[in-house]
């Protein structure tokens, strides 16, 4: 990783379907965060069908 | 998460039902509320965390009495009584009411354990209200319990979150505040979730795919299992780090104890020669006394026989002009010298016998003799006794004087020795050179499962283009592998994003603690926030850093310093937001209660603090007692405040012992006598 890259451009290198399931990842991972013990697979499985039906 | 208002009902100290509003701008974000000791300041900061999450802090005591004294007490047997904090706030755009409280049912006059239970109500822009289903996983998800440390806390006790062991549970935290821990957690999470979708195409992918695919499982396999070698390899380094950084401490104390130890045993040596000495003198003189000391009474004696004698010799008594034995011999032979017969009661006879009387003895006249001769020496014996004496007492002096100043030496030697408790200089370099060892062998370890990660990414990345130029018919493998495909690429992103924001995280934290430390202290130390969030002090000494020891009271600016810095990034990165997309406008704020919030620290650093303290965070409540709140606190934070309120005691103790307090020129009541015990809240604005 070169120092000079940020957030963003990481983000806009992305295609739209990328960019929307690391949002989506991220939201379901935040909302969880004070349970320690979850499992988010099958969350993170239903996002992943939901962007690519 | 802003704080609109606290109510407490029979809670703890605070009888019947009080409430005090808390609302605050952006200008004047500061509640202060005095309290005297004991009068419930640290209550009211642990009714926030009751509320919240059911739990007070450990220095609570008594934590079974939660329902006021008073009313407890005077509740019949049989009835019931209501205990419950309510807590308003506004959180992301949306109103919350929460509500914990308790009944308790008096069966006798311990207070018996209590369920509590937790409501919270939303009430959305549009008025809308509603009951939450899921309240405490609410609450958790708005500020998580870990997290809360940063908020809530005591001012006192607040340098724990920077002293040596505290690191991995803060920095846990610090993730989770900075938006770090859902990163890692979802890079985590999504291997196992590519597993799972790319099941579909092992399954109808055709012989390539699934085969290009089972390699990639397999070394998705190893992967795992290297990143758990490289977490237990990284716990380990830690801890060896640990205990060669308190092997070296000992070391380091071994070195500075040595020289006193040396002293000590020195000074211990002479003092006992001190002593011996001491003795020895006592003792000669002790003799001396015994042997000679009739001498020193002898002066007078001498005098008055020599002139005595002297007397005698006048008279002609001395030496005696006739002996006794001649004239005995005499009046026995019964004839004079002089032919003169001596009988018996004659004249002559008596004459003689008369003369007898006058004779002297001979034996006087030998002892005299002997006795004069002695005079002269017996004068001179006792100037000798009087020099042996004096110098004998000059010596026990000397060595009294001796033994006093090396006893309080050693005294303070043995003080100075008395905490280091120390194993063997030898033991405790070989243990340093074993931990360097054994620090190396973990080092090479570990780079040898870093290396080891960084190939199997690498063949990873050529396995999965190599399965995207499989051929593959199947419409469902297909359309795994496309999932797969958008997981592996969202993974990789995650682990760059991660990387990226760790870097700026720490890099912004320690800016910002730099420059808050700074603006307290008058110390020229600095902190620093190494890349495992371990927190340092240092002072430049011509050029070369040297890590300073942290006092209690600098523990407890650079916990504040943390704190402010923590919350001031938390608020930042939220509304700079990106993958998670934009944040609400009052995303990443938080307000910070805090109990006893200048500690111990002097005059100077409290109006330090208390500047700082203003700008720290959106919204404050400041709990202070008198002692540390007037003066220079009171006149920084004042212009800020939006809320001043008293804690005012009531005490059934006898005697004088009302107090006021006077803000803003104005007497106001701090603890008065009364009925029962309880405190009030009372606004003063």
């Amino acid at each position: 990783m070169s120092q000079s890259r940020n957030e963003k451009q990481v983000l806009e290198e992305l295609s739209d379907e990328q960019r929307a399931l690391l949002k989506r990842v991220l939201e379901i991972e935040r909302a969880k965060l004070h349970i320690t013990a979850y499992d988010a697979t099958d969350d993170l499985v239903a996002a992943v069908k939901e962007i690519l039906p | 998460m802003k704080l609109q208002s606290i109510m407490l009902t029979n809670f703890r100290q605070f009888k019947g039902s009080q409430t005090f509003d808390l609302t605050s701008d952006k200008l004047k974000p500061v509640t202060l509320l005095f309290g005297a000791n004991g009068a419930g300041k640290t209550t009211l900061l642990n009714a926030f965390t009751w509320g919240l999450y059911g739990n007070m802090s450990e220095d609570v005591e008594q934590q079974d009495r939660m329902v006021t004294d008073s009313s407890w007490r005077a509740l019949p047997v049989g009835d019931s009584i209501e205990v419950a904090v309510e807590v308003r706030f506004d959180h992301e755009g949306q109103d919350y009411r929460l509500l914990r409280s308790a009944t308790l049912r008096k069966e006798s006059d311990a207070q018996g354990p209590m369920a509590a239970q937790l409501q919270l109500w939303t009430t959305k822009t549009d008025g809308s209200s509603e009951v939450s289903h899921a309240p405490q996983e609410t609450i958790l998800s708005i500020l998580p319990v870990g997290v809360s440390r940063f908020f809530f806390f005591n001012g006192e006790r607040i340098e724990n979150l920077v002293k040596k062991g505290a690191y991995a549970e803060v920095q846990k935290d610090i993730k989770v505040l900075l938006d770090l821990e859902q990163v890692e957690r979802a890079i985590a999470h999504l291997p196992k979730v590519n597993r799972r979708l790319t099941d579909d195409l092992k399954k109808h992918g055709g012989a390539t795919a699934s085969a290009i695919q089972d390699s990639i499982d397999s070394l998705t396999d190893q992967q795992a299992k290297a990143k758990d070698d490289l977490k237990v390899v990284e716990a380990n380094l830690a801890e060896l780090d640990e205990e060669r950084s308190r092997t070296e401490d000992l070391l380091r104390q071994h070195a500075e104890a040595a020289p006193i130890q040396a002293e000590r045993d020195a000074v211990t040596k002479e003092l006992d020669e001190a002593r011996a000495a001491r003795d020895t003198a006592l003792n000669e003189r002790k003799l001396l006394v015994a042997t000679r000391g009739f001498q020193a009474f002898t002066d007078t004696l001498g005098e008055a026989t020599k002139t005595m004698a002297e007397t005698l010799y006048q008279k002609g008594a001395l030496p005696a002009p006739l002996k006794r034995e001649f004239v005995d011999k005499l009046l026995d032979e019964g004839a004079c010298i002089c032919g003169t017969p001596l009988a018996e009661h004659t004249e002559s006879w008596e004459h003689v016998k008369e003369w007898r009387q006058r004779a002297g003895l001979q034996a006087v006249e030998t002892a005299w003799q002997r006795v004069s001769g002695q005079i002269a020496p017996l004068a001179d014996a006792r100037e000798g006794l009087r020099e042996s004496l004096a110098n004998l007492m000059n010596r026990i002096g000397i060595e009294r004087e001796r033994v006093a100043r090396l006893e309080a030496r050693k005294s303070e030697l043995d003080g100075k020795l008395k905490d280091n408790r120390l194993e063997g200089v030898q033991n405790l370099e070989t243990k340093r050179m074993d931990l360097e060892g054994r620090i190396a062998v973990k080092n090479q370890r570990k780079g040898a499962i870093e290396t080891e990660l960084l190939n199997v990414a690498k063949e990873i990345e050529q396995k999965t283009k190599e399965r995207s130029r499989a051929q593959v018919t199947d419409e469902l493998a297909n359309k795994a592998r496309s999932r797969s495909d958008l997981v592996t690429s969202v993974k990789r992103a995650l682990e760059e994003i991660l990387a990226i924001r760790e870097e700026d995280m720490r890099l912004r934290l320690d800016a910002e603690l730099k420059a808050v430390f700074k603006s307290i202290t008058h110390q020229a130390h600095v902190p620093t926030l190494s890349e495992g969030f371990e927190l340092t002090l240092y002072k430049n000494v011509n050029g070369v850093e040297l890590s300073v020891p942290k006092s209690t009271g600098e523990n407890q600016i650079l916990s504040l310093s943390f704190v402010a810095a923590v919350s001031k990034l938390a608020r930042e990165i939220r509304q700079e937001r990106r993958a998670e997309g934009a944040g609400a406008e009052d995303a990443g704020t938080f307000p910070i209660v805090m109990d006893a919030a200048f500690g111990s620290l002097d005059q100077d650093y409290q109006e330090a603090v208390s500047r700082a303290l203003a700008k720290m965070a959106p919204q404050l409540v400041v709990l202070v007692s008198k002692s540390q709140g007037l003066g220079r606190v009171v006149t920084e934070l004042l212009p800020y405040v939006s809320h001043l309120g008293v804690i005012e005691t009531h005490t059934t103790a006898a005697g004088q012992v009302a107090d006021d307090i006077e803000l803003e020129g104005i007497s106001y009541p701090y603890i008065r006598s009364g009925e029962t015990d309880h405190s009030e809240l009372k606004v003063i604005k």
